[in-house]
């Protein structure tokens, strides 16, 4: 239903040790955000693309797809980034408006396509996280990052019900369908009003319920799982660390240049 | 008109065009790698004492009863699937709720601002809406200065005694309205405008998003009311049990 969620369990590097794609992820997200040099964007787009696609086994499709999500914010905030209204023309264009002009610089447009290019890149790094590790290995990650117990655990439950009041969701929208419930504009504003007091009604009696089974078994304020250990590989930590101190080496140039 | 100039009018045009088809409208996150990563870091600075304080709250409320533990969780789950259900929409277009405001005025701000840090990491992971750079500038935006302004309209009218309804509209309205406007000058303070600075760039982050934000504004509001007044009919003796609803009060 989550289509990210139900594609990384397909992903092949699934099974790779999740501490590692966390790291990498992360790494060279900062290195992308500090540099903000087009090349490297344009690098880290290829790597990641090709290491989600390819290695990974996410389709084309989807992926393609998901990166254009972003693409509304981007065109709008951009938009507003570049163009100026100044009682002065800039050297790219102006189109003069009653007594001032809408109006742009070359050097803001190229700040512009610095700031869309590093966004992608930015995306796609996080993409490769999230097609390729589950959920449930991201929180055993943070656990071991030492992030507070509960808020883990906290996290760990809201994952687990978020599938399950989205399921009550759906087939309450179905039969509200079915039975002319978005027909139009008023309609369909009661019915998501009513589904989700009803939402509210199902998700506090599960609530209950959850908690009655956990104390059923001996819950004493803290919830174990056991998680998949899944050991890292040399090459692949040796292929991380060249990749990471290139894109350092390039950070640190194009930041003393 | 130059040739030059038919050019830019139709770029215009089609840019124009292109919003009026714009597939997917969300509530306003910061995508990934938007800020420059002094800003990241400065948000997420200012989130903490927030998400201290909430953490802390919810460790006291625990240690008095630890059955709020799952209540907590689903609310958690709650918002993150309000938020990500398509409401309905007058253009078409699909879009979605905030849901922080009706969560702050069912739980409390402090309580959301910590299930909101988890709901947006969820949706950045999940939904691929924010990033995990933009967590801290988004948290601050949605789940402490939305929810809070929203607590504190709700809590202002209740003592003022106007109706519920009004309220709660009041409260989630405003409360979007005002996330819009903290995000606007979160993307003009890191992007001051070459002509006019900060101030300038802020009109123009405001003005570039006011067509989609406002009437999703206005129609969570109605949303959240309607929600309401389900809650009020089908589920008083949970709203009671969440101290929603005083047991004194009688309707």
């Amino acid at each position: 239903m989550i289509t990210i969620d139900m594609l990384c369990y397909y992903s092949r590097l699934r099974y790779m040790n999740a501490m590692e794609k966390f790291t990498y992820a992360v790494l060279t997200l900062l290195f992308c955000v500090v540099s903000r040099s087009l090349a490297m964007a344009i690098l880290v787009l290829a790597v990641n693309g090709i290491l989600t696609v390819k290695k990974g086994g996410i389709p084309f499709s989807r992926y393609g797809h998901y990166l254009m999500i972003p693409l509304a914010f981007l065109i709008l905030s951009t938009l507003a980034v570049i163009v100026n209204i100044s009682p002065t023309p800039f050297d790219a264009f102006a189109l003069p408006v009653g007594g001032s002009y809408i109006t742009a610089s070359y050097a803001s447009i190229h700040k512009g396509v610095q700031m869309i290019l590093t966004a992608l890149a930015s995306v796609s790094c996080l993409y490769f996280l999230s097609f390729n590790t589950p959920m449930t290995d991201i929180l055993s990650v943070l656990k071991r990052l030492h992030c507070p117990d509960l808020l883990v655990e906290l996290m760990l439950l809201i994952y687990r019900y978020i599938f399950v009041l989205l399921g009550i969701s759906f087939s309450i929208s179905l039969s509200q369908d079915s039975r002319l419930g978005n027909k139009d504009f008023r309609t369909s504003m009661r019915s998501f009003g009513t589904m989700v007091s009803v939402l509210f009604v199902r998700a506090m009696a599960r609530s209950g319920a959850l908690y009655d089974a956990m104390e059923a078994r001996c819950y004493d304020g803290r919830l174990q799982v056991l998680d998949e250990q899944y050991p890292p590989k040399r090459k692949e930590i040796l292929w991380i660390i060249f990749f990471e101190s290139l894109l350092l080496i390039f950070t640190i140039w194009s930041r003393v240049k | 008109m130059s040739k030059k100039q038919k050019k830019i009018v139709a770029v215009c045009a089609t840019l124009a065009l292109s919003f009026g088809i714009m597939p997917a409208v969300s509530a306003m996150h910061i995508m990934e790698g938007y800020l420059p990563v002094g800003f990241c870091v400065a948000w997420g600075v200012l989130c903490i004492p927030f998400l201290a304080a909430g953490l802390f709250s919810i460790r006291n409320k625990l240690s008095e009863n630890r059955r709020s533990l799952t209540i907590l969780a689903m609310s958690g789950a709650f918002i993150f699937v309000i938020s990500s259900l398509k409401i309905p929409s007058v253009t078409g277009s699909c879009s979605h709720m905030t849901g922080t405001g009706l969560g702050a005025i069912l739980f409390s701000p402090a309580a959301v601002s910590v299930l909101g840090v988890i709901v947006l990491l969820f949706q950045a992971i999940l939904l691929a809406h924010g990033g995990l750079t933009t967590l801290g500038a988004n948290t601050f935006s949605m789940a402490i200065a939305g929810p809070f302004l929203s607590f504190a309209v709700y809590k202002i009218c209740m003592k003022l005694k106007v109706n519920r309804k009004v309220s709660v509209f009041l409260a989630a309205m405003l409360g979007d309205v005002f996330t819009y406007c903290v995000t606007s000058f979160q993307l003009a303070m890191a992007y001051p405008s070459e002509s006019g600075g900060m101030a300038a760039s802020a009109v123009k982050f405001l003005g570039v998003f006011a067509p989609t934000q406002l009437p999703l504004a206005v129609i969570e509001g109605i949303l959240t009311v309607i929600i309401v007044i389900g809650l009020e009919t089908y589920a008083m003796p949970e709203l009671k049990s969440i101290g929603f609803i005083k047991e004194k009060e009688v309707y």
